[in-house]
């Protein structure tokens, strides 16, 4: 089952200074510092999406 | 039936560990259909996200155990759940980290909550190994590497003397049974704690304390806690429920 | 009050919540957040897969590097090779042994997967290459010799090997010189690997049965010019002096989470012989601080001092207020 996107090529990389990141774990990394701060500041449903009123 | 004197409850093991469970975890506390209104965050739902993820896992895992190691290689369907076993990896120390972060912020281990925090670091711990053990398990060019790397690092702290990265079998039981059995035996304790201790309340805005006093016996709504409303110190006050400025004992709710 | 007592009485305070609750549908959350998991890693497994790079062998190796194959072998067989040298777990060597002051506990543990490279890689295989008196007479030869002698012809031969090369049909041209019995053994063992049977030969080398892939595994990553596997790791950014540990082969994501544990490899006191013990020491004394957070100060009083919680509660301050 061929995947849509073929990922099996060399990576590119970010560096700076002496630190060097795969451009996958980078967005893996910001992904999650966006997400952390989103789950903060997105409002939250009064009720919750788990109650029942 | 016959009726019998039950063995007196000093004597009787069953009954023993049934009634420690029982006052520790109540059905209603267990499985409560109520939250404090306190909780009211997304970043609440990153812990259950965390369990999903492990529950993928498990699931993807046990279809890979059911053909084999080397079933994944040969099958278009055993690279898919390869692939799903892979992402929910991924996604499990994603949603952990998430998780972990916001738990810090909130200062998770207050109020005798301690060991949840403790069960969780561990979890997160345990988790490293048994994603090695998996990674060296796949049995292709990055497992190859990845043990003749990580061998001298084990070799060096003398852990490799009874942890050899490059013996494929012991790996394989590491990462299949051992490490999964330590991890899940650590999330179920450490959700245990969480339903036995609740979620943590916020912190109180303000940076006074209030001399504990004995609870007022009306703490609001119902609570799954099983009979401890009011036995606790501290005011009880419908709101925050935590101690409040004042120097004072006792006095009504203030607004924070 | 003390501050101490006023910070276990603040504690304290948090225990239980007597304020109010809503109703909440636990196992109805829970069960769509394991829907909404299993869809994203669906989803992710349709768009990109999984890697599956093709495992390294002795056979493709023999056969691409012949030159680096015979070097490699001809060091496990006078022991210099990265194996033949290490030490604990494998031998009694020492040119891998690493310490941390006065914990040594390579060391301690010591000799539990004995390896012996010279007959492990060299001497048992070629002895099971059956029909070829001529082979194992030159096996018996360089055995009866003396240890100085078999010397002799190993660095010898290593010296010609620099500057050997592959000739078209895949074996090898070493210059002439005085080798002893290995111009007849190493060609043969090359031979045997470019058949793959050096590969099989390795693995079941205790039984019939084998799932522990050491020896195979240890000969490629002795590689003198890395051509078994070190060359690849480079090129796929895995080696360590590349934060190599966080990376994965092609353009997936790897494992971010060890971020500071390879943080460490590129930092000076890290990159010595005894690195990976100091390594292991700081990530060891790191997790503990990390599983004892709520008990060290000034780290458990942060989130008190920066008040993210103030986000995170918004919706109940605003309410009690």
């Amino acid at each position: 089952m061929a995947a849509v996107f073929n990922l099996n090529h060399h990576a590119s990389y970010a560096h700076w200074h002496f630190i060097s990141l795969s451009v996958p774990n980078l967005i893996v990394i910001v992904l999650a510092l966006i997400v952390f701060v989103l789950a903060i500041l997105v409002p939250f449903p009064k009720h919750g999406p788990g109650s029942q009123t | 039936m016959s009726v019998t004197q039950p063995p007196s409850p000093s004597r009787s093991w069953t009954l023993r560990v049934r009634e420690r469970a029982v006052e520790a975890l109540p059905p209603e506390k267990l499985l409560a259909d109520e939250q404090p209104t306190y909780v009211a965050s997304w970043i609440y739902v990153f812990g259950v996200l965390s369990l999903s993820a492990l529950g993928v896992i498990i699931l993807s895992g046990c279809i890979l155990a059911l053909k084999g190691p080397g079933w994944w290689h040969f099958t278009g369907i055993g690279h898919f759940f390869n692939s799903i076993h892979l992402w929910s990896v991924e996604l499990f120390f994603f949603f952990m980290v998430v998780h972990l972060w916001g738990k810090y912020w909130m200062a998770a281990w207050r109020g005798g909550r301690r060991q949840v925090w403790i069960t969780g670091a561990v979890t997160f711990l345990v988790a490293i190994p048994c994603a090695l053990t998996g990674y060296v398990s796949q049995q292709n060019f990055d497992s190859q590497w990845i043990s003749a790397q990580a061998k001298d690092a084990m070799n060096a702290a003398g852990i490799g003397a009874f942890f050899n990265l490059l013996n494929f079998g012991q790996m394989y039981s590491y990462h299949i049974l051992l490490l999964p059995l330590a991890v899940v035996a650590l999330v179920v304790v450490h959700v245990l704690l969480v339903r036995k201790h609740g979620v943590v309340p916020p912190f109180a805005l303000s940076d006074k304390l209030a001399v504990e006093t004995p609870a007022s016996p009306d703490g609001g709504a119902a609570r799954p806690d099983g009979g401890e409303a009011g036995a606790e110190g501290g005011a009880a006050e419908p709101d925050a429920g935590v101690a409040r400025a004042g120097g004072e004992a006792s006095g009504p709710a203030e607004p924070s | 009050m003390t501050g101490r007592e006023r910070r276990r009485a603040e504690d304290e305070s948090y225990r239980t919540w007597k304020g109010g609750y809503r109703p909440y549908d636990l196992v109805k959350e829970a069960s769509v957040a394991f829907g909404v998991v299993l869809a994203i890693a669906v989803v992710l497994t349709i768009l990109f897969s999984s890697p599956d790079e093709k495992p390294g062998t002795i056979k493709s190796w023999s056969r691409t590097d012949p030159v680096d194959f015979v070097t490699t072998a001809t060091t496990e067989l006078d022991g210099s090779s990265a194996s033949g040298s290490y030490g604990p777990p494998y031998n009694h060597a020492s040119g891998s042994v690493q310490h941390a002051w006065f914990i040594h506990l390579q060391r301690w543990l010591g000799v539990s997967h004995p390896l012996n490279t010279a007959q492990d890689f060299v001497l048992a295989p070629l002895r099971s290459i059956t029909n070829q008196p001529a082979l194992q007479s030159a096996v018996t030869t360089y055995q009866s010799a003396s240890s100085s002698q078999q010397s002799a012809w190993t660095s010898a031969y290593e010296k010609a090997l620099a500057k050997a090369s592959a000739t078209s049909s895949g074996q090898v041209s070493v210059p002439a010189g005085n080798y002893g019995p290995l111009p007849t053994m190493m060609p043969a063992l090359l031979s045997f690997a470019q058949g793959g049977g050096l590969d099989g030969a390795l693995l079941t080398s205790k039984q019939f049965y084998q799932t522990d892939y050491t020896k195979p595994l240890l000969f490629m990553a002795d590689s003198a010019d890395g051509a078994a596997l070190a060359n690849r790791a480079q090129a796929e950014h895995l080696l360590g002096t590349q934060w190599g540990m966080m990376n994965e082969t092609g353009s997936f994501p790897g494992q971010s989470w060890l971020w500071l544990y390879t943080f460490w490899y590129q930092i000076k006191p890290f990159q010595g012989h005894n690195a990976d013990i100091l390594v292991m020491l700081v990530m060891g004394l790191l997790s503990l601080a990390f599983i004892l957070v709520p008990l060290i100060p000034v780290i458990n009083r942060i989130p008190r001092w920066i008040p993210i919680y103030k986000l995170i509660w918004r919706q109940h301050y605003r309410t009690a207020s």
